[in-house]
């Protein structure tokens, strides 16, 4: 057992820390208090980001990433997080597409599309997979049912696919600029065996983005609507094999990121809202007072303080060790079942913030309140029914 | 008798308002805008439609001529209005009870006969107690099992001129400030211990009240500061004695869960959403509550509904029947504590395994979800907080008897 990082691993730590302090913090609570849904987005912080390698890190260093490990990956995440769950969500989600395009794309493909994401700081990935009627099914699809699931339509027209549908609820969808669509290209047959995944690029003809959804958390973090009109994709824009969209486990096993850094991700991001958490908290006990004295001195305090401590350091340790069994190729069930904790764990740690700092007449630290509203996305992201049960299953295996 | 049938007139009553929720505060509730936790405005029109129902004078007594219910009865109605819009409920809950507390119990004769008419006679007329101040601490927190040293006096001054009172000062998060008509004010008088309530009128010269931003305050109803800048209050409008202000008193011996059952409303409207959605959404091949893992969330929520139903009336009858105490019927400990206690982090809790079923759209500002868990947070966190009530309940527990200033601000 040796938990000590390298020095490359303490230096991305180190930067990422100071650029969430010094320029993700200030800007946090200014973004979330803004009403339009469209207008929380801030291109100057992903540029000041992408600048310092925070869009790139997990592509591998051949393509001009900085090829970093998933325990780096998950020290910077925690840390940008700290600043901001939502930019710290929206730097990782194109880790985890550099992720699939590095395990799954062929070089020509790379060559098209992973170098000009590089290139630019504005370019930022998603993928669509959720659908208005096809959400949990698409997760945990019933074997036996070819209706569920999502509908998108894809058909070959020579060497194009046109594609016909929506999708919802799609994260960097108003932002990004190359998208990993999930389509069907057989209806007949159950989801997985007639799902195909596809390049699409923000200016495909027949491609747009529609509503931008107006969540009460995460609120910097883009999400909306596709909409697909005889959207037109080449051939070559197939990931992988025609009605072989679950590459991440087909193609590339448990090594390849998908999931696996999906699950790790969130875990991260908790971990990181979590020490804010724990900050504000031990703050606010020394300093406010009730009764003359600091709050600190009373029993009930130090109790809350304990158990959001607790928690908190025992979710960084479960993140820890699923990021350094990533990096060891070890086939780990750990993940997902940390990501169900740290929901848990996120929940329950800014809940107990809230409660320290109180509400008294009814007056909210917005800080506080805003980590409670961040944490509530974990619940059906990290830790639904669906979530839970795949990790079971598994173990159950 | 122990019975837990309710008259013929409380189903009425109980009906009539669920039908009234259902037909016209569910559709403007349930509407985007009004969606938004954080820019709510009050909705006027609602309220007076509520109002000509006779809700304001709810527990007036008959002779003052209100409807003169009992709590029981009072908490049925706040937690049917809650599920439609809590803040429709808070403002009728408050007044209702400011109603009775001044008009049956606190005022003169005299004082009756200024003020009932127009409270009785206009829809808009609205109570409110300006009881608060910035530097107030009314949480037990480090007195707990300790006499309190002194208690602060109020920095909302009351100045004696001849035949008149004249205020200054501010007080803070009060409820309904911005829609009453008329203030019961606790003040500091030179001279005497313990604060003085005088009763203002909000068209007094020099009362102006300010809106909260609600982004930074949380609240149901209406709220407001209140700032008094030489304003001149006649003299016969002392409520009861100098130096010993009756309101806390009497509203902590009320002991009345509407608080309670408002948050039982809340989370009966999370509830009941999840539960209609449940029956209509289709996945795995089956709606959604055909499958173990939402069937057995919606169980857990109806089962902790049901319990916090249990105490809440519990504590609303037993705060009907004192005798019930005195026959050793009911638990002599602070029952409407308790209540509102277990109500308040219950319900919380139940607003958010509703959100489960709803999946991604349950964060969505335009959807309903998010809103309940707010207002099932403001309400877990209203007062000073469930951890202090818990203090209170412990010195029950133990008999330990505290002098009467600290008992005001349960």
């Amino acid at each position: 057992m040796d938990f000590s990082l390298s020095n490359e691993q303490r230096h991305w730590q180190m930067t990422a820390r100071k650029f969430a302090d010094e320029e993700i913090r200030p800007i946090s609570l200014a973004r979330d208090a803004i009403a339009e849904p469209r207008e929380t987005f801030d291109w100057d912080i992903i540029k000041k980001g992408s600048k310092l390698g925070f869009r790139t890190m997990a592509v591998p260093k051949e393509w001009g990433g900085q090829g970093t490990d998933f325990v780096t990956q998950a020290l910077v995440m925690t840390e940008l997080a700290r600043g901001d769950s939502a930019i710290s969500k929206t730097f990782s989600q194109n880790w985890k597409w550099s992720h699939l395009i590095s395990a799954t794309c062929t070089e020509e493909q790379k060559g098209r599309f992973l170098r000009p994401f590089v290139e630019d700081d504005t370019f930022l990935l998603g993928k669509g997979i959720s659908e208005p009627s096809a959400g949990s099914d698409n997760r945990l699809p019933p074997a036996d049912d070819p209706k569920a699931g999502l509908k998108l339509r894809a058909e070959r027209h020579g060497d194009e696919w046109i594609l016909n549908g929506e999708k919802c609820f799609i994260a960097n969808a108003p932002v990004g600029k190359l998208f990993f669509i999930d389509a069907r290209t057989n209806p007949n047959v159950p989801l997985r065996e007639g799902t195909t995944m596809f390049l699409v690029p923000r200016d495909t003809p027949g491609f747009r983005i529609g509503k931008v959804f107006n969540k009460n958390g995460w609120r910097f973090y883009q999400n909306g609507e596709m909409i697909f009109e005889n959207a037109r994709v080449p051939h070559a824009n197939v990931v992988g094999q025609v009605n072989a969209s679950d590459v991440k486990s087909k193609l590339a096993g448990d090594r390849s990121g998908g999931d696996i850094f999906g699950d790790l991700e969130l875990a991260a991001n908790a971990l990181g809202v979590c020490l804010e958490a724990c900050d504000q908290a031990m703050r606010h006990a020394r300093a406010a007072k009730q009764g003359g004295k600091i709050l600190f001195e009373q029993q009930i305090i130090q109790l809350k303080l304990n158990k959001m401590h607790m928690l908190t350091e025992a979710l960084r340790s479960f993140v820890m060790r699923v990021a350094w069994e990533h990096d060891q190729k070890l086939n780990s069930n750990c993940a997902g079942l940390a990501m169900n904790f740290s929901s848990d764990v996120i929940h329950e740690v800014t809940e107990l913030n809230l409660d320290i700092h109180g509400a008294f007449g009814g007056i909210v630290n917005k800080a506080v309140e805003k980590l409670v509203r961040d944490a509530l996305i974990w619940t059906h992201l990290a830790a639904d029914n669906v979530q839970r049960m795949k990790a079971a299953r598994r173990l159950g295996r | 008798m122990y019975s837990l049938e309710l008259s013929p007139e409380q189903i009425e009553i109980r009906d009539t308002i669920r039908d009234f929720v259902a037909r016209e505060i569910k559709p403007f509730a349930q509407q985007s805008a009004r969606l938004e936790a954080l820019d709510r405005r009050l909705p006027l029109q609602l309220l007076d439609q509520v109002s000509q129902m006779g809700l304001r004078a709810l527990a007036l007594s008959e002779a003052s001529g209100g409807v003169g219910v009992d709590n029981l009865t009072c908490c049925i109605v706040t937690e049917e209005f809650a599920t439609g819009d809590p803040d429709i409920a808070a403002v009728l809950s408050h007044t209702a009870t400011l109603a009775h507390v001044l008009f049956d119990q606190a005022m003169s004769a005299e004082q009756r006969s200024r003020f009932l008419p127009s409270f009785l006679g206009e829809d808009r007329h609205h109570l409110a107690f300006a009881e608060l101040e910035a530097s107030s601490d009314p949480a037990l927190g480090m007195n707990y099992h300790r006499p309190e040293t002194s208690e602060a006096a109020l920095k909302t001054i009351a100045a004696r001129e001849g035949d008149v009172w004249i205020v200054n000062g501010t007080k803070t998060c009060v409820p309904n400030a911005p829609i009453a008509d008329l203030f019961a004010v606790e003040v500091q008088t030179p001279g005497t211990h313990g604060p003085s309530t005088l009763l203002v009128p909000a068209k007094s010269a020099g009362l102006t009240v300010n809106e909260p931003d609600q982004t930074t305050r949380w609240y149901h109803g209406a709220c407001g500061d209140v700032s008094f800048d030489n304003v001149r209050v006649p003299a016969e409008n002392l409520l009861g004695p100098q130096g010993g202000s009756p309101l806390r008193r009497i509203l902590a011996d009320l002991a009345t869960p509407q608080l309670a059952a408002l948050n039982l409303g809340i989370g009966r409207a999370a509830y009941e959403a999840a539960l209609d959605y449940a029956q209509l959404r289709v996945q795995g091949g089956r709606r959604i509550i055909e499958h173990q893992a939402i069937g057995v969330k919606l169980a857990d929520v109806a089962i902790k509904l049901e319990v916090a139903r249990a105490i809440i009336w519990q504590a609303a009858w037993a705060s009907d029947h004192p005798e019930a105490h005195a026959s050793r019927s009911v638990s002599a400990l602070p029952l409407g504590a308790i209540a509102q206690t277990f109500a308040a982090e219950t319900i919380y809790g139940c607003t958010k395994q509703a959100v489960e079923c709803f999946g991604a759209m349950a964060v969505m500002r335009d959807m309903p979800l998010q809103k309940h868990v707010h207002d099932a947070l403001i309400c877990l966190h209203s007062g000073t907080g469930t951890s202090d009530a818990k203090l209170r309940i412990a010195e029950a527990l133990a008999g330990y008897r505290r002098p009467t200033a600290m008992l005001a601000a349960e």
